[in-house]
């Protein structure tokens, strides 16, 4: 019986590659999140039809996944990219966690060690930032990067003035606008690999089954024009989007040669019009703006587990562990409000509603 | 009775609650409890969090215990049921440590040391290696956990002969890398890996091997079952599928010569 292909060929004539700042490393434009991935068969894939970077991290399901990519791209080393990261506190702790990563990876560097999900400047300590220059000279990996979810604002400058961080791997999609591009620009100006993560907002799968957004989201075309508006900035040198089957390769791969289309900016836009008057970005600019020091993000996010998810309970129950100089306080006491969100969330509104619901 | 028996129930509440330290002697609570949930648990965990809301996570309650110079960090996350509770554990263990019957499954290495028990999966992280100190403490926050200590019915139904210990895992979206297949189990076996996903009716089920043989392709049907089909794969290699009611399920990397649809009917028999 001849072997078939578990999924539809793809056609590596559309791989596109972009060059990752300083490093000089040649990415494809889309590499593989293999946070997620349970079965090595879709990592294989991958590099079979050319995506050339992986990443992954040390806490990936308890050590299990870095076992697991290391697996599945065993034989092709020499042909692909690979990052790993460490969450360690200090130096020590740090270089134990990449000998381990080496030897459950079966290779002898990794191409990029990102220090794991730093989320202000404070934490890029110099005992951290001395474990990745000792582990380059020890030729255990080329590259240092830094990953961060949020604190653009403070981790990217203090990455670019640590003159030693070569990659920066940050959460970058369609609902943070332009807010970040004057970073991203920056740190490209600056020498440094921009790596792009998050690019289909991660609420994606984060959103409760039923959800109508998600089913909305999920139709043919939302998440390829999600990562194809990351793709457009040029300043992006690579994406890893998390994959856990063939059909999510393949979707994905096809986005490499498109160009985002005025079709994928109604998408997105509709999308985004949907979700604007609800949908807190945490990024955190509210923070300090309310005449009344109420925590804005907190009751946002509060507010939206009682009508977002369902779970009025669990809102309930948040809302009642907040002080009570927060749940004391009632918007309709305020003749205007303060509060000014960027990305169009109706604050006062929303939390207006918090304090009936909840109160 | 009843008042000990609702006393004890307050407790183990409490205790999910609020993971204490003191349920083992000389170790007393550092700082503030913490308390996150599905929303906020990336300020926690930034950058692994995902891994858990994939889960179903709901909230994570966590101490810092001490004694001396010694220092826990106990956790306890509470999952959407028992299920995932347990994907969630068997996707965290190392396959290659055994596991130990306290609660539903636990595994203690020298400085790492996690249980489930129902919906709640519980880490302990060691600043030093303590082996005995975290099975003890595992072993008395298991007593405080309410709720059943059986393991989910699909790992009974993977016929033991050849099974890899302790390989058995759940799989929480797109079982084998393949997207029809949407949650499931999967083991190792000396020999090949099997998996079992459970579809919402027979009619599903039907529906999703259409679909595997369209995708796969090349496929020869096979007598196991209520339907089945076996075919070679470039990345899953010799495979044998079949349907039972609405359960899918079968093996993949079979060997050359191996009886394919015997060693599938065996797993097919199994399946309640």
């Amino acid at each position: 019986m001849p072997a078939s292909p578990s999924a539809a060929p793809v056609a590596t004539d559309q791989l596109t590659f972009r060059t990752l700042g300083k490093t000089g490393l040649k990415v494809t434009s889309v590499g593989f999140g293999c946070m997620i991935t349970s079965d090595a068969s879709v990592i294989a894939r991958a590099a079979d039809s050319g995506i050339n970077y992986f990443d992954t991290a040390r806490v990936y399901q308890g050590g299990n996944n870095e076992r697991m990519v290391g697996a599945a791209l065993k034989g092709k080393r020499q042909q692909l990219y690979i990052s790993t990261k460490t969450g360690a506190q200090d130096k020590a702790g740090a270089l134990a966690h990449l000998d381990t990563s080496l030897k459950e990876l079966g290779t002898d560097h990794v191409d990029i060690w990102y220090l794991h999900g730093k989320q202000t400047a404070a934490q890029l300590t110099d005992d951290l930032l001395e474990a990745q220059q000792i582990a380059k000279q020890a030729g255990k990996i080329r590259f240092a990067g830094v990953s961060l979810h949020t604190g653009h604002k403070e981790v990217i400058p203090a990455a670019i003035r640590s003159g030693k961080i070569d990659v920066i791997l940050i959460s970058y999609n369609f609902t943070m606008g332009t807010t970040v591009d004057e970073l991203v620009a920056k740190a490209k100006a600056a020498g440094l690999g921009v790596v792009a993560m998050k690019v289909m907002a991660g609420g994606f799968r984060r959103m409760k089954e039923g959800d109508p957004n998600g089913a909305i989201l999920k139709r043919e075309g939302a998440m390829a024009a999600a990562l194809r508006w990351v793709l457009k900035n040029p300043d992006i040198g690579t994406t890893i989007p998390s994959m856990t089957d063939m059909d999510q390769f393949e979707d994905n791969f096809r986005c490499m040669p498109a160009k985002f289309s005025p079709e994928d900016e109604k998408t997105l836009a509709a999308h985004l019009e949907r979700i604007s008057p609800v949908y807190c970005r945490m990024c955190s600019l509210c923070a300090g703006t309310c005449r009344k020091g109420l925590p804005v993000s907190d009751l946002l996010r509060i507010v939206t587990y009682a009508d977002g998810y369902g779970q009025f309970a669990l809102g309930r129950e948040r809302y009642r562990e907040l002080p009570d100089d927060v749940t004391s306080v009632r918007c309709g006491d305020c003749s205007s409000c303060t509060v000014e969100c960027p990305h169009g969330v109706h604050v006062a509104r929303r939390i207006s509603f918090a304090q009936e619901i909840f109160g | 009775m009843r008042a000990l028996l609702l006393s004890l129930a307050a407790a183990a509440v409490t205790f999910a609650q609020a993971p204490d330290c003191g349920l083992l002697s000389g170790w007393t609570a550092q700082g503030e409890a913490r308390s996150f949930d599905a929303d906020n648990l990336f300020e926690y965990m930034d950058g692994n969090a995902e891994g858990y809301l994939l889960y179903h996570f709901v909230r994570l309650r966590g101490v810092n215990c001490q004694s001396g110079e010694d220092t826990l960090i106990l956790d306890v996350s509470e999952m959407g049921n028992a299920e995932w509770a347990y994907g969630m554990f068997a996707s965290n263990r190392d396959p290659r440590v055994a596991v130990e019957k306290i609660g539903t499954e636990a595994q203690i290495v020298p400085r790492r040391a996690i249980l489930v028990k129902d919906k709640y999966f519980v880490e302990i992280g060691s600043s030093k290696e303590q082996p005995e100190v975290l099975r003890q403490f595992v072993r008395a926050i298991e007593k405080r956990i309410p709720g059943t200590s059986d393991p989910p019915e699909a790992l009974t139904w993977f016929p033991p002969e050849k099974l890899v210990p302790g390989s058995v895992r759940m799989v929480p979206e797109s079982v084998l890398g393949i997207g029809a297949l949407k949650r499931g189990y999967v083991a190792e076996y000396a020999g090949g890996k099997a998996f079992l996903v459970r579809e919402t009716t027979p009619a599903s089920a039907a529906e999703v091997m259409n679909k595997l043989r369209a995708r796969i392709g090349g496929t020869s049907p096979v007598k196991v079952a209520d339907e089945g089909f076996e075919a070679i794969d470039k990345y899953l290699g010799r495979l044998c599928f079949f349907r039972k009611g609405r359960m899918i399920g079968g093996f993949t990397g079979l060997a050359d010569g191996a009886d394919a649809a015997a060693i599938a009917a065996k797993l097919a028999e199994g399946v309640k």
